[in-house]
């Protein structure tokens, strides 16, 4: 991969994770302010609080996962100095 | 008077952390005698996904995290806990953002410090030097109130005095970090990082044994403390205050050089994508662990007005722990804080010592056509790690109160100091170092002074005025100043300005 090619791919990773850090947000307010007014109990723990900081955190486990995997992509981290001539 | 049993673990523990720091510079010294400082400030870039992750986490999480963070959360109730998640971003928010081009343009130019990737960016000295006065002032008083809490907390749980905790473990990470360098740091921070796990979760289930179980203290919250079952807790924990979170734990925390750092260290891509995952299942972890001890302990510390404790909510860990467990389990899980207290201290000693000897010191050399040689370089920069050490050291036996006044500051200040000139600086190829000077130097007196008279807009925490108007000044200085010679443009933009 070329040096402006890897740039360009950690730009795109970069704002994916932005993105995706929005998602945690957004998904946090919804389990746990958005369920804040329901009366449920599993397991003796209001259901928002399941939701805001239990499921809150495995999904941002979940998209920490996904963003290694299928997001950020594998380059040569070496290759790079050597192109530019090497300064070890 | 404490007795010798609550004492064992934890030196039995420092003595280990003693050792392997030792067996790394041992491993190291033949990196060490080609290229001191690359091998000792930035580990030779050679970590692995999971020690990178742990350091991660470990430098991220202090003291507060143990003492001060669960204390407000047996206040609160389970919004403290519901806050407290949004640290689960962190990891793969910094190492997605900045890990891979940060790490690429670290190993074009052999960058060692983030002021060295500034300095690359900026072409400005001024900007360089006060990256290093901020670093250095904010992560010295950063680190004597990361002693002093955990030394309170040591005397409290033990018995012995003060003194005799800050000398134990202020004495040892400090040798520890200059023998080790950054892989001793790390890889000891991986074990701080396992510790602190480990300590909290044996606290977790004594006190849930203490309590008469789980169902026990929720029936207690829903008959006598119902605020503590509801996100808003009846008014203690308003939305200004979930916001002000947000950012000055979640979002802002993006740039801290401190994290940065970790991000030009890793071996390859494939260390940085496991460290993703790693870091965030393990923080997440950490921080339901600890911070949900301190909702619960409220079905042991039953009495609601805190001047029953002390009048202080640092007060109200160490209490649980005396009162739930017996001393040689108080003793182990002690270790926990004084872990997360140390791979906190290691990793800010040795970046402020870094920017002293790297960005400042060498860099005064270098412009004055002068030399170190690598023998010399190793013996400065040993020297002055141990020195500022011992400083901190002696500070924390009795700190004066103008300490209090910078670490109040220090969080937000770096967060307003780095973050725009960060972000710009690597994703914005118009930005220039007028700008950046404007908006490191008036964010962070912004964030200061509005601190400093405790003047905040809709009732947000001061970083939000430190950010804002450190983005305010970044644009009006950019306009001022003049684009970035092509050299750098083609180093830190090449798909812009490149075409090969």
């Amino acid at each position: 991969m070329k040096r402006s090619e890897k740039f360009r791919q950690a730009n795109r990773e970069a704002k994916i994770t932005c993105f995706a850090t929005l998602a945690v947000i957004i998904f946090w307010i919804l389990a746990g302010f958005g369920l804040s007014g329901s009366d449920m109990v599993i397991l003796d723990t209001p259901v928002w609080v399941l939701g805001g900081c239990i499921a809150s955190w495995l999904f941002a486990v979940l998209v920490s996962w996904w963003l290694a995997n299928y997001v950020i992509q594998d380059v040569d981290m070496e290759e790079s100095t050597a192109a530019k001539g090497g300064n070890e | 008077m404490g007795n010798f049993m609550n004492l064992a673990p934890a030196i039995l523990f420092l003595a280990a952390l003693l050792y392997i720091s030792y067996w790394v510079q041992q491993q190291s010294s033949e990196a060490r005698s080609s290229n001191f400082v690359k091998d000792y400030f930035i580990g030779g870039r050679s970590l692995g996904g999971f020690v990178l992750a742990m350091t991660t986490v470990a430098t991220y999480s202090s003291v507060s995290t143990f003492v001060g963070g669960p204390g407000v959360a047996w206040q609160i109730g389970y919004g403290w806990l519901y806050m407290a998640i949004v640290q689960a971003v962190v990891i793969f928010l910094v190492m997605g953002v900045f890990g891979k081009k940060i790490s690429l343009i670290a190993r074009d130019i052999d960058a060692v410090t983030v002021i060295d990737i500034i300095r690359a960016r900026y072409k400005s000295d001024l900007l360089a030097n006060m990256a290093a006065v901020f670093i250095v002032a904010f992560f010295c008083a950063t680190m004597v109130a990361q002693f002093v809490g955990a030394a309170k907390l040591f005397e409290a749980v033990t018995g012995y005095s003060y003194i005799t905790g800050l000398t134990m473990f202020g004495i040892i990470v400090v040798i520890y970090t200059t023998i080790g360098g950054f892989k001793g740091v790390a890889i000891t921070d991986a074990i701080c990082a396992v510790a602190m796990i480990i300590g909290m979760s044996i606290l977790f289930y004594c006190m849930l044994d203490k309590a008469g179980g789980y169902s026990a203290i929720m029936a207690h919250f829903r008959a006598s403390d119902p605020a503590m079952l509801e996100p808003l807790s009846r008014g203690k924990m308003p939305v200004s205050l979930y916001i002000s979170q947000w950012l000055l734990v979640g979002v802002c925390t993006l740039a801290l050089p401190q994290s940065v750092v970790r991000s030009i260290s890793y071996k390859d891509t494939k260390a940085l994508r496991q460290a993703i995952i790693i870091g965030t299942i393990v923080i997440g972890a950490m921080t339901i662990i600890a911070t949900w001890v301190g909702v619960l302990c409220k079905g042991v510390l039953t009495n609601p007005d805190l001047a029953a404790y002390g009048g202080s909510v640092d007060n109200i860990m160490p209490r649980t722990i005396v009162s739930v467990m017996s001393p040689f389990w108080a003793g182990v899980v002690i270790i926990g804080p004084i872990a997360a207290t140390i791979s906190t201290v290691s990793s800010l000693l040795l970046t402020s010592s870094s920017s002293i000897i790297k960005d400042v010191y060498m860099r005064h050399l270098e412009k004055s056509g002068r030399n170190l040689s690598n023998d010399g370089v190793k013996r400065l920069s040993m020297i002055f790690t141990i020195l500022l050490g011992f400083g901190i050291y002696l500070i924390s036996i009795a700190p004066p109160s103008v300490i209090w006044k910078i670490n109040m500051f220090a969080f937000g200040g770096l967060e307003t100091a780095f973050f725009w000139v960060m972000i710009f600086g690597l994703f914005w190829h118009k930005a220039n170092s007028t700008g950046a000077v404007c908006a490191m130097f008036g964010g962070v007196v912004a964030y200061c002074v509005t601190m400093a008279l405790g003047f905040r807009v809709f009732s947000l925490h001061q970083i939000t005025i430190g950010i804002s108007t450190s983005l305010l000044f970044f644009l009006i200085g950019n306009a001022m100043g003049k684009m970035p010679d092509i050299e750098t443009l083609k180093l830190f933009f090449p798909d812009k300005y490149e075409n090969d």
